[in-house]
């Protein structure tokens, strides 16, 4: 596994079609890893940018860090990992909470990136993301998974449900990743987002809960399109081609 | 990273060997030794492979085969029912044929 130094951890770095001129650079969620991206809507970009992947801290096969889930923290590991792969500019793009972190990204660090793709971005002001890390327990993993798996088509066994169940008490009660979510409430009203001055994609499930984040967004950033694709939060996973296509058409026009 | 490309070509059982040899070091021993591993066993169902897993064995494939073989690539054109139903099987003959 390729794995670099960043803040002297280890983080897991997956590259596709490394000589060409621009970089993707595609940043996954929470409790989810680089995979989102590695089938599907990675070689579409691939064709024509070198794209970069890589695991958040705690995620896949990074390694496991307790403290520093705010924005600046992921960003600052970001910055670094450019740094490291010594890419001094990228289009980037992130999913979720790695949609937070890219717009943070290009609010903190304009020079560094060039045009923004935000997919299904949830409002951090909203109370049900943290609800879950309250509520949290096995059964309510296992309620989740049988209930929810359908959107995803995937059907987790024993193993698997013992890994994504370790994954989550690690993250829920041996990380500040909750109160450091909390602190990051405000961050659609600050006026860094009103400040971002790439081109960006908005692009959110029809279905999805988070569409009226995608609304907000719009409203704030100054040179925005939002797109809705058929889906729901896990638009990335149910169209992945849908999304792959028009991030490149996006990234190459 | 502990890249060997290797341009022995190898028979359908040599591959279903070095399949599982990548299996058991992507997902540990002790799985493993639980499981009857044959070319009919499914990545998803059978050997409960999550999708990170795939990225890892991927790697070993691309390590080991190097361009000869594009996994990644014959991954990415099939849709997500052909992931979840892809066996051994249908991998080793795809090695096989691309070698």
């Amino acid at each position: 596994m390729p794995i670099i130094n960043v803040k002297s951890r280890g983080v897991h770095v997956q590259e596709l079609n490394k000589g060409a001129a621009e970089t993707v650079l595609l940043v996954h969620g929470m409790f989810s890893n680089l995979s989102i991206y590695y089938f599907n809507i990675a070689p579409i970009l691939a064709k024509h940018f070198h794209v970069v992947m890589y695991d958040l801290k705690s995620h896949g096969m990074s390694e496991k860090i307790a403290d520093g889930y705010d924005l600046n923290s992921m960003t600052d590991d970001l910055s670094e990992l450019l740094e490291r792969l010594e890419l001094s500019s990228v289009h980037l793009a992130g999913y979720s909470f790695g949609g937070l972190i890219s717009l943070k990204m290009a609010a903190r660090f304009p020079d560094k990136i060039k045009k923004l793709a935000i997919i299904e971005a949830p409002d951090p002001n909203d109370d049900k993301t943290r609800d879950i890390i309250d509520e949290y327990s096995r059964e309510f993993l296992e309620y989740y998974v049988q209930n929810f798996a359908d959107t995803t088509k995937s059907k987790m066994g024993k193993r698997q449900m013992e890994k994504n169940h370790r994954m989550y008490e690690y993250l829920f009660h041996e990380t500040s990743i909750k109160s450091d979510m909390i602190r990051e409430r405000d961050f659609f009203s600050a006026a860094e987002i009103g400040e971002i001055s790439q081109e960006t994609l908005l692009l959110y499930g029809a279905d999805s809960n988070c569409l009226e984040a995608g609304k907000k967004l719009k409203k704030k950033i100054k040179r925005v399109e939002m797109l809705e694709v058929d889906g729901d939060h896990n638009v990335p996973i149910q169209q992945p081609a849908s999304i792959g296509n028009l991030m490149e058409s996006f990234f190459k026009n | 990273m502990d890249t060997i490309i290797s341009t022995a070509k190898l028979n359908s059982s040599e591959i279903f060997d070095l399949m599982k040899q990548f299996i058991t070091e992507v997902i540990g021993e002790e799985f493993v030794e639980e499981m009857d591993i044959t070319m009919e066993s499914s990545f998803t169902k059978d050997l409960e492979m999550d999708s990170i897993e795939i990225v890892s064995f991927s790697e070993k494939i691309k390590n080991h085969f190097g361009e000869q073989i594009d996994f990644t690539g014959w991954l990415s054109n099939m849709d997500l029912d052909e992931l979840i139903n892809l066996n051994l099987g249908t991998i080793v003959n795809y090695i096989e044929e691309c070698q």
